[in-house]
């Protein structure tokens, strides 16, 4: 333990350089804010639905807009919500509006729909994935409040029939985050079964009944890879991890509608029940689409919004805001096919894109 | 009583055949059983390493190193600069109050306040990283308006390092040699003089090399930066407030889940770096450790 | 001013630190404290009402319609982890430590600790890597339907097997996470023990491992016991590693040792953005109050240990430079 005093000089020496070395890395850290007088930060935090789309967008717009630096994030419609309201992120993703109790406490907060999703419910049961299964509301309802507790009940075999339905155990996968996925499917079974709607109702976070073995994931993402690692599953996914559905041979549900058919989740069935909904939207474009009438609506679509504040910290941040809105809504701007097709979105109508532009001009 | 006295004296005095390889036995799997478990531990090791750097060197290429982040592509330039960033402003505001709890703890002893803040340094160990984060995030973040940014997060950071800074800058003290300060103090030197001149010298290495342990904590923290640091996919501008910062171990957790491919060769190669920082220090760590202490003879 | 007084103020900042969560997460949380009552720890209904409904006055507090706060489930899951890894961890860590100290060469033991320390430099975010790409694929696919078939016969083992995330997974990860905590410890305080202890239990016939077993190893019982609470406190705040191969459980308790499960500290990650969309605030104070429980817990732990050790007279806390 003893040290000569040329050793002791060694080492002091050593320690100063390496502080140096660390110094020097900070500084290289720092000298971006140089050249980055002119650039604009936003925080784009939320929905894992509308993710691949802003993935898609961002690179596209930074080309046309390189001072507009937007970072997105995945991380649950929740989190968009409450982040954009503290003024914590710039634009808030979410599949779900605001509260009517956000809305009041915060006057200065709009929901921008920004494009048309849907939702699919897929199945992982060995050996009938290939198959479209009959699905409806009160079914759903019964697997996710432990009522169904095997993929032969009769109630599902009532559905489907000829179809030889497994003596297995359903895992019911949840969201446990807050997820406007969440949000739109507990709509889907409160307006499609009273029980549900009396007793767990529908928001960005219920209180799910506990089912033993269910599962709780993390984003649409974590959903997928649940869902795929766990036969037998069941979980609601956003249409915009179709492909990862599709590539790992998931089973997606037909539900049934409002008017009693079971529908596939295609192009048509969208738009069929965005026919029927689209027009009930308000100024302020807080509605929900879910179960719309028709033989061919299909029963699960919403709005992606942007929640977004009025007031913004600088002018140039509501500019850079309005500009981005305003493209991401056009049809030769964010609405146009190349970005929606790749994630099964549907665009905004010509109505709708006017309601949102007037919000957006709202933004100082 | 089945067993008497006379009985167990026997058996003590000649030790049946039996009772002899009974006791070889055991002597034998005792030390079988040992080994196992040593072996059990050291194949888990291997495991992740090999899934890390298997995995991590596949996914790593000359673009994740140099390129920003896009959605769930790029590069990691942008969360290896924050890691970088995070850790060492986390350094920067643990290490002064570190080291002088440190001093304090080793030199002034006697009164109330050492056994005190000893005491709660090591419990503040045992506060749970996410405790923390919570913490930063509901005071910093949300009511000071600080957004997720780079103060919050080395904030964060610096509260976690700082008790394992206490704890070897005392213990660095305490190594140093009672007649370096005798002598000193017998030159007329002022405690202060003697503790900044002549202790702290001397105790450099065994300092930074907690130093060094705390910043190879801080880089593998996820859970106190997710609300503090935030995340962002761009360069720092330089700003310590409202503006988010990426760092490796989120770029884990985020892309793993992550369905496409290439989100996972990310969360790969973020692992593969990580995990290489945090070892290489770690070997620097005990290399220093070694040889103030002499090869072999480290207990 | 000497020079006490000026270092005692930059010193305090680590108790101030301290001082300032706990005061914090007890002002902050003191609200839902009330509401919650003792229900909070005994009921097994997180639930933070309809979101989409009105506000509503209950019991003097502002909340929306239906919410209710017990995190019974949390609580159970964190301590069944917790003790599944450490009742895993302390054989592992004292045979590795006994295999260690006296069953390699000396030349090599600094190398062969270094590895198995190692273990603890490794961050949680990679355990959970590790944990949700390589081990539950195989926990699920193979070991978990095997245990479950062949080992029926001990309680909680039998039953579904699940999809692989739960409460077993978690066990196994944290097991790995604090092995090094006490085979560190373990292994210095089993060297540590005076030489004549050995030479005496050998000259007397003893073979070497009855030695170890006998004499050394219960000479070092305190720091067994202190150096396992140390281990059981970093297990009950772990987060990252645990968030990702849990489960993510809501509202109900395992039913078997495969079941899904969510910890207090990944629950806090997970629900932290959820609670602030309530706009009385009560979920974040509730979830505030979740953190606080964990704290107590934690620094009760913590307290626990080491006050043991430092009545054992053993000073080199935590080993291996890591804790």
């Amino acid at each position: 333990m003893r040290f000569g005093r040329k050793s002791m000089e060694k080492k002091s020496n050593r320690s100063f350089r390496k502080g140096a070395v660390l110094a020097l890395a900070l500084a290289v850290a720092g000298a971006g804010s140089a050249f980055a007088a002119a650039q604009i930060n936003i925080l784009e935090t939320g929905s894992s639905l509308l993710y691949p789309l802003f993935n898609l967008w961002v690179p596209s717009y930074a080309h046309m807009h390189p001072n507009v630096k937007i970072t997105t994030q995945s991380t649950g419609s929740g989190t968009g919500i409450s982040q954009s309201i503290a003024g914590i992120a710039q634009i808030g993703a979410s599949d779900a509006y605001l509260s009517p109790a956000q809305m009041r406490m915060h006057s200065n907060m709009m929901n921008i729909p920004l494009a048309i999703s849907s939702q699919m419910v897929n199945y992982n049961v060995p050996g009938l994935n290939y198959k479209h299964l009959n699905l409806s509301g009160p079914v759903l309802a019964g697997i996710y409040s432990g009522k169904i507790r095997n993929w032969n009940d009769e109630q599902i075999a009532k559905l489907n029939p000829g179809v030889k339905l497994p003596n297995h155990t359903i895992i019911p996968i949840h969201r446990t985050d807050g997820s406007g996925d969440t949000f739109i499917f507990t709509q889907y079974l409160s307006f499609s079964t009273p029980s549900w709607a009396n007793s767990l109702a529908y928001g960005t976070s219920i209180s799910w009944p506990a089912v033993p073995g269910g599962l709780g994931a993390v984003g649409n993402p974590g959903m997928v890879t649940a869902l795929t690692g766990s036969p037998y599953s069941i979980a609601y996914i956003g249409v915009s991890y179709r492909q990862a559905i599709d590539q790992h041979h998931m089973g997606t549900a037909a539900l049934e509608n409002r008017d009693g058919k079971f529908v596939l989740l295609t192009p048509h069935t969208v738009s069929s029940a965005a026919a029927q909904m689209v027009p009930k939207t308000p100024q302020n474009e807080a509605v929900s689409l879910i179960f719309a009438p028709g033989p061919d609506s299909y029963p699960i679509i919403n709005y992606e919004y942007a929640i977004v504040s009025k007031t913004q910290p600088s002018a140039e941040t509501a500019a850079a805001l309005r500009e981005f809105f305003s493209w991401a809504i056009r049809g030769d701007g964010g609405n146009a096919p190349k970005y929606l097709n790749p994630v099964h979105f549907a665009p905004l109508p010509p109505s709708v894109v006017k309601l949102s532009q007037a919000q957006i001009d709202q933004i100082q | 009583m089945g067993v008497s006295a006379i009985d167990v004296r026997a058996a003590i005095n000649q030790p049946s055949i039996f009772r002899l390889v009974q006791r070889k036995i055991f002597n034998s799997a005792g030390w079988g059983l040992c080994g196992l478990t040593f072996l059990l531990l050291g194949s888990a090791m291997v495991w992740i390493l090999k899934m890390v750097f298997v995995r991590g060197a596949g996914a790593l290429n000359l673009k994740v190193l140099t390129h920003i982040q896009i959605g769930v592509a790029g590069g990691l330039l942008n969360a290896i600069e924050g890691t970088l960033v995070l850790g060492v402003g986390g350094l920067i505001l643990s290490v002064p109050p570190g080291i002088a709890a440190g001093i304090y703890l080793s030199e002034y002893d006697g009164g109330w306040l050492a056994p005190v803040l000893r005491f709660m340094s090591d419990v503040l160990v045992g506060v749970p990283s996410i405790v923390v984060g919570y913490f930063g995030y509901v005071t910093m973040v949300a009511t000071l308006g600080w957004g997720f940014s780079v103060a919050a997060g080395s904030i964060a950071l610096a509260m976690i390092s700082l008790p394992y800074i206490t704890r070897t800058s005392e213990v660095a003290f305490r190594q140093v040699p009672r007649t370096l300060r005798e002598a000193g103090f017998g030159l007329g030197c002022k405690p202060g003089t003697v503790i900044m001149r002549i202790c702290l010298p001397m105790a450099t290495p065994a300092i930074l090399t907690g130093v060094l342990l705390a910043l190879a904590i801080s880089v593998g923290e996820t859970a106190p930066l997710i609300y503090t640091a935030g995340w962002s996919s761009f360069l720092w501008t330089g700003h310590l407030t409202k503006e988010p910062m990426g760092y490796l171990t989120y770029a884990i957790w985020a892309m793993i889940t992550e369905p496409q491919r290439s989100a996972h060769q990310l969360a790969y190669a973020a692992a593969f770096l990580v995990t290489l920082f945090v070892l290489v220090i770690s070997v620097i760590a005990r290399v220093v450790t070694f040889r103030r202490s002499g090869w072999g003879q480290h207990a | 001013m000497s020079f006490k007084n000026i270092l005692a103020p930059i010193a305090s900042i680590v108790g101030v630190t301290l001082i300032g969560i706990v005061i914090f997460l007890g002002v902050y949380s003191w609200p839902a404290v009330k509401f919650n009552g003792f229900s909070f720890v005994v009921k097994n209904d997180w639930n933070l009402g309809n979101l989409y409904a009105n506000p509503v006055m209950h019991r003097g507090h502002l909340i929306m319609p239906g919410a209710q706060y017990g995190i019974l489930f949390l609580i159970v899951a964190t301590l069944l982890s917790t003790l599944i890894a450490v009742v895993l961890a302390v054989p592992l860590g004292v045979g590795s430590a006994i295999f260690l100290s006296d069953g390699v060469p000396a030349v090599l033991r600094p190398w062969l600790s270094f590895f198995v320390e190692l273990l603890a430099a490794v961050p949680s975010v990679v355990y959970g890597l590790w944990g949700y790409a390589a081990v539950i694929p195989l926990l699920s696919h193979t070991v978990f339907p095997w245990m479950a078939k062949h080992l029926a016969f001990i309680p909680f083992f039998a039953g579904d097997t699940g999809s692989g995330y739960g409460l077993l997974t978690s066990g196994f990860v944290l097991t790995l996470m604090i092995v090094p905590l006490i085979t560190s410890t373990m292994r210095d305080a089993l060297i540590s023990q005076p030489r004549g202890l050995r030479e005496a239990a050998l000259a007397l016939g003893a073979t070497r491992f009855e030695t170890m077993w006998s004499v050394i190893l219960p000479s070092t019982r305190r720091v067994l016991i202190a150096s396992s609470i140390l281990a059981t406190g970093r297990a009950l705040g772990e987060t990252m590693a645990v968030l990702m191969v849990g489960g993510g459980a809501l509202n109900y308790l395992p039913n078997n040792i495969y079941a899904p499960i969510t910890t207090m500290a990944a629950f806090i990650v997970s629900q932290l953005d959820s609670a602030l969309e309530d706009p009385t605030g009560m979920a974040v104070r509730s979830l505030a109050e979740v953190a606080l429980v964990l704290c107590v817990i934690s620094v009760i732990v913590n307290g626990a240990a080491r006050l043991m050790l430092y009545f054992s007279g053993y000073q080199r806390l935590g080993g291996g430079g890591w804790a």
